[in-house]
């Protein structure tokens, strides 16, 4: 598989609403030196489960993770697949990032498509406040059932203080001394 | 230390268990402190058999990813070092590709290979481990003995390679901070040598024993079309026939060099069955193959700088001005490990960091493995996809209100009983002595 093929059927799928695809090719190896490729781009929460059907047709399809940062009054999360894995260097990692509004933090679940989605997107939904609709199962998965906040997101008002009296040895440095 | 169920969270985890009165809930864990990995799974079983299983890791969470987000890179590295105790290269091995690919270091080729290296040997001593740790979950307490007895070259292979045993300190951005130099090739070839004279020993203890083979053949089995949907990674994809290895797949370091390819049953050429029997066969192939690409490493390796910022001052000062994102992937011998890094310039601490380590891909693909086993089997299963836990301290059983505690030494006790009910089984002379008697079927 290409980065080239992957994009084409991508924007086959998906027209304008892909945005800024880029293809980050690298050459790795020294004797029989190769090309390995990522693809990245922006689509809206809407598109992205026919995007990742669209993936799953091409080629055998493989959920890495998906990453997440609190950027501001949005909530980004980039899925990042492996497309095409079982042939040398015949994977290309695909990195779909789409961004929601923190007041409806609302994505489709994977879980439907791609069943191996399910613990990444409990992960986000403890740690970032999405919500992943469609999920079987989004209870807690690594963080306590009573904790009161998303450790990721920067507008925790009760993160700073629960930090600190958690981690009580964490306040050494400066950082997080004089907050909450 | 029993465990606290407030009465919520019980009613939420009863409504998972369908409405069925033969079943019995079977917690088991959540941690032994010991060991870095705590995780609770809780059965519901009829008779002998598992119909449920539900699975909460998370014990054991300890916010690294947001203490990351508090460092500089050169703290992180370290920070990441300490993710895993058994394979603890392999993080680091993927946080140096991501922030390379986000701050656009090249890396000299030396260093590439190097890297290898003690990924490939950490490899080795990572299965051994799991070859004892599953000898032992069978009650072959010998077997566990011996496989951890050869596992000590490696061991002190790395330390004297590395400095350390575990913990080796040895990728940096841009390279590595120590050589492996032509006068330790020997040593190092020698106990190359060594491992690959124990694989037929190895090929008889665990593939050619009846008892392992009735134990291990037919439990726990993962269809391709499970692990595939599940995204299952590392020897537990490959035992069930997937060829997915992202040494192979996207290819890193000095890897597409050399040749590397997945391995599955197939490859000894047995049937794909994705059992526990499977992944023994998938680990044993991959320790010779890890012995080949080292072998090949050291032929091909060249000469050079074995680090593009020589000056640790200078590799900060080009950390901060950095500005990207990137990932990095490798293959730990339990499967992909993944990172993703952002970072700003003018910060010194990355932006984002997020890890996968492979337990977490292979969380899911617990679920059907565990289906319709019997009780006995569950410490086999639990080992088999490699987890990084082993922390079985006891069992409860609550019937009808009333508590009881199955310690691990008696859920051991189960397992061995089992293989002994097997082996006898297997004896044909016992067998027939047994059934002139008239005596109970003890295999059942």
């Amino acid at each position: 598989m290409r980065a080239e093929e992957v994009l084409a059927a991508l924007r086959e799928t998906l027209g304008e609403r892909l945005r800024n695809p880029e293809v980050r090719a690298e050459t790795v190896g020294y004797r029989r030196p190769r090309e390995r490729a990522c693809l990245w781009a922006e689509i809206d929460r809407e598109d992205l489960l026919e995007a990742v059907r669209a993936l799953k047709e091409l080629a055998p399809l493989h959920i890495s993770i998906i990453s997440g940062a609190d950027v501001g009054d949005r909530i980004e999360l980039i899925y990042h697949f492996g497309v095409g894995y079982g042939t040398e260097t015949g994977e290309v990692m695909v990195n779909l990032r789409l961004t929601v509004p923190k007041d409806n933090p609302v994505v489709p679940s994977l879980c439907g498509v791609l069943p191996g989605a399910q613990t990444t997107e409990r992960e986000k939904i403890e740690f970032l406040g999405v919500e992943f609709e469609g999920i079987p199962d989004a209870r807690k998965l690594f963080l306590p059932d009573d904790l009161p906040v998303h450790p990721w997101r920067k507008d925790e008002p009760e993160l700073a203080g629960y930090v600190r009296r958690t981690v009580a040895w964490e306040e050494k440095g400066d950082e997080g001394k004089g907050e909450a | 230390m029993r465990e606290k169920v407030k009465p919520e969270e019980k009613a939420e985890a009863n409504e998972l268990a369908p409405a069925c009165p033969a079943w019995f809930e079977v917690p088991i864990g959540p941690i032994h402190p010991a060991l870095k990995e705590g995780i609770r799974f809780t059965f519901w079983i009829e008779g002998e058999r598992i119909r449920k299983v539900d699975i909460r890791p998370g014990f054991m969470h300890r916010g690294i990813e947001f203490m990351g987000t508090k460092r500089n890179l050169i703290q992180v590295l370290y920070l990441a070092e300490r993710i895993c105790g058994i394979c603890s290269i392999s993080h680091p091995l993927a946080i140096v590709q991501a922030v390379e690919q986000a701050a656009g270091i090249e890396v000299p080729p030396r260093a590439q290979y190097i890297r290898v290296i003690i990924g490939e040997l950490e490899r080795i001593h990572s299965h051994l481990l799991w070859a004892g740790v599953a000898a032992h979950e069978l009650g072959f307490d010998t077997l566990l003995h011996y496989v951890w007895k050869v596992r000590e070259p490696v061991l002190d292979l790395l330390e004297d390679l590395t400095g350390n045993r575990i913990n080796y300190a040895i990728p940096i951005y841009g390279g590595v901070r120590r050589d492996v130099p032509p006068e330790k090739y020997p040593v190092l070839k020698n106990a190359l040598r060594y491992y690959r004279s124990l694989v037929d020993d190895f090929v008889n203890f665990f593939l050619r024993d009846p008892s392992i083979e009735a134990r291990t053949r037919g439990v726990g089995t993962l269809t391709r079309e499970e692990a595939d949907a599940l995204c299952a990674v590392g020897p537990t994809a490959r035992a069930s026939g997937l060829r997915k290895d992202v040494r192979q797949d996207w290819p890193y370091f000095a890897y597409p060099d050399l040749g590397v390819r997945a391995i599955t049953p197939e490859d000894m050429g047995l049937e794909v069955r994705g059992d526990v029997y499977d992944r023994i066969v998938v680990r044993l192939l991959e320790v010779v193959q890890s012995i080949e690409i080292i072998e090949r490493c050291l032929e091909e390796m060249p000469d050079g700088e074995i680090t593009a910022f020589p000056k640790v001052a200078a590799l900060l000062a080009h950390l901060k001005k950095a500005e990207g994102e990137g990932i990095g992937r490798h293959e730990a011998p339990r499967g992909e490990v993944i990172h993703y890094i952002r970072l700003q310039a003018d910060e010194e601490a990355p932006v984002v960091w997020k890890v996968k380590a492979p337990t977490y891909s292979n969380l899911m693909p617990w679920y059907p493995m565990f289906r319709d086993q019997e009780i006995a089997d569950i410490p086999i299963v639990a080992a088999s996809i490699d987890p990084c836990i082993c922390c079985m301290e006891r069992v409860q059983i609550v019937r009808g209100g009333k508590e009881e505690t199955l310690w691990k030494e008696q859920l051991l006790e189960l397992s061995w009983a089992k293989t002994r009910r097997i082996v006898r089984g297997l004896n044909p002379a016992r067998a027939a002595r047994h059934a002139s008697r008239g005596g109970a079927d003890e295999r059942r």
